[in-house]
């Protein structure tokens, strides 16, 4: 990860202007060496005010140096304060374990919409991996639009983390809503049988109603085991 | 005959039509506060319809009184968050004021543990000022808070809207701005809300911005409103709808702006109180770009047909009102 902090260090500080650059490199040391976490919110609220919403220019090869360090990570569509943002949650120090979850956690629960992606994004790039599964199970019971779709869209995370109903809500989220299954990362890997069950039903459900069923939902379907 | 007459007076109780708004056709819209929370989608889309581009959302009261913090927190978070997203699916960019309302002020215990909270909320993005504070019974806690808000949005450097008392309205209109500038504020980044023919002239001469709630039965009608144009003229005048949950009109703003052309005020007198006056009074916090009223609606254009739980997958983004049918 040290290496990706240092790649999106150096998208993030080749986009902003003097001014900010010296505001963000405060904000970071002060970040780093703070127990409590006053400075991270302050800095991590204020970040679109300093950086602008945008896009950061990321090249081909950005994004595969980023997905070598993290595997599935994609943040080559990400705006510039998300990237920013991103780039100073690993700024923290997760040395003292509650401290560092107290942190994250309180960015969650007062967070605005934008926000919320910048925090659903980071899941593969926090520490402690495991303690976020709760977090991401309930970020795909939000319904807004973009929210969702940082957690759903080529985000590695719950893949690779996510206990099975929660992937399996999180798959079936992506039908209900419509998103782009085909940028759910990890779907074969977790494919199962629970859900080709789930997705049987709903396939038929819709049947029923007179309503279309994707395509996808057959690929997944089989890939569990289930179908025709 | 009577028969006849019996049915013309049927087809008048339940044929409603609506108002015909075709003379603002093209003409975009600020309404500068309006509590979302309260209103349907219904209403959303005919806010977008009727040239509505961007709203500010001012936090009040919700009707029923708060009993623990959370409920605070959550519906700050909710301004912030879900009413931001629900108006981006109509294509409408959602603003929002944070502040502790001055009803609730008056419960001093939960008051105290809201203004520990409120810096968490008032940097955060698309946050255009502290709102809707100021007095409703005059009370010493109202004024407490109001002060202590003041001095909040000061440090913050961001506007202030207030509300001015429905009782003994034009003394607490006037306490209202003798305390804000006692504080230190510039009258410039104050909002002072539901003005009336009573209060204008003094609001305006000390050089504060006079916003008129066209309200039904309890505050300005719009016909007073033309009238107030034509003393006034438009210079810090700006108009909006304050609909909530009681019977009110989200339509008011671009209602009133028909309401004027038909009474021959010139499109750019309409448009200053109607838009522009509202977006130079709260874009002193730095937080509203005008490019973004475009943006919203792109997102929405793609939103819509990814989905989401108002319309969900396959469903059309529009419901035709004209049908019987719900597919």
């Amino acid at each position: 990860m040290k290496n990706l902090s240092s790649l999106i260090e150096s998208i993030v500080y080749r986009n902003l202007d003097p001014g900010a650059r010296d505001w963000l490199t405060a904000k970071a040391a002060s970040v780093r060496e703070e127990t409590g976490g006053t400075q991270l919110a302050l800095a991590f609220t204020a970040m679109p005010r300093k950086t602008g919403k945008k896009d950061p220019g990321i090249t081909e090869a950005e994004q595969q140096e980023a997905e070598r360090d993290c595997k599935g990570l994609y943040i080559k569509d990400w705006t510039l304060d998300r990237l920013a943002r991103v780039w100073l949650l690993m700024q923290a120090d997760p040395a003292d374990k509650n401290a560092y979850l107290k942190k994250i956690e309180n960015l969650f629960s007062a967070a605005e919409m934008n926000e919320l992606v910048a925090l659903y994004s980071a899941l593969p790039v926090l520490a402690y991996p495991e303690e976020w599964r709760g977090r991401c199970a309930e970020g795909i019971r939000s319904n807004i639009g973009i929210v969702l779709d940082a957690i759903i869209h080529r985000n590695p995370y719950p893949a690779e983390w996510l206990e099975e109903p929660a992937w399996n809500q999180l798959v079936m989220k992506a039908f209900f809503t419509d998103k782009d299954i085909r940028q759910i990362s990890g779907l074969e890997k977790r494919a199962n049988k629970a859900l080709s069950a789930i997705l049987s039903d709903y396939a038929r459900e819709r049947q029923a109603a007179g309503r279309s069923v994707k395509p996808e939902l057959r690929e997944i379907e089989k890939l569990g085991g289930g179908g025709q | 005959m009577c028969c006849n007459h019996s049915s013309e007076k049927e087809t008048a109780d339940h044929n409603i039509v609506p108002a015909d708004l075709r003379s603002i056709r093209g003409m975009s819209f600020f309404d500068p506060h309006v509590h979302m929370t309260s209103r349907t989608t219904d209403d959303y889309q005919a806010m977008a319809d009727a040239g509505i581009v961007a709203l500010i959302e001012p936090a009040f009261w919700l009707g029923q009184p708060r009993t623990g913090l959370d409920s605070f927190r959550d519906y700050y978070s909710s301004l912030i968050g879900w009413e931001r997203f629900r108006s981006s699916q109509f294509g409408i960019k959602h603003y929002c004021t944070i502040g502790l309302n001055s009803r609730e002020a008056n419960n001093e215990r939960l008051a105290e543990q809201v203004m520990e909270i409120l810096p968490l909320f008032i940097n955060k993005e698309g946050v255009v000022g502290v709102g809707e504070i100021g007095f409703d019974d005059q009370t010493p806690a109202e004024d407490r808070y109001y002060r202590l808000q003041l001095e909040l949005a000061k440090e913050a450097e961001l506007p202030v809207q207030i509300h001015t008392p429905h009782r003994d309205k034009k003394k607490g209109t006037q306490r209202s701005m003798d305390i804000a500038i006692e504080h230190g504020l510039d009258p410039y980044r104050v909002i002072v809300d539901h003005n009336n023919e009573e209060t204008v002239k003094e609001v305006l001469d000390r050089g504060f911005w006079a916003a008129f709630t066209i309200y039904p039965f309890t505050k300005m009608g719009n016909e007073r409103m033309v009238e107030i144009v034509r003393q006034y003229g438009t210079e810090r005048i700006m108009v909006n709808s304050a609909a909530d949950w009681g019977i009110s009109d989200p339509l008011a703003v671009p209602k009133t702006a028909a309401l004027m052309k038909e009474r021959g005020l010139s499109d750019e007198d309409i448009r200053m109180v109607t838009y522009r006056n509202a977006i130079t009074a709260f874009a002193q916090s730095g937080q509203i770009d005008e490019a973004d009223f475009e943006t919203v609606k792109q997102i929405d254009q793609s939103g819509r047909f990814e989905g989401n739980s108002i319309l969900r997958g396959g469903q059309q983004p529009r419901i035709d009102k004209s049908s019987i049918i719900i597919s």
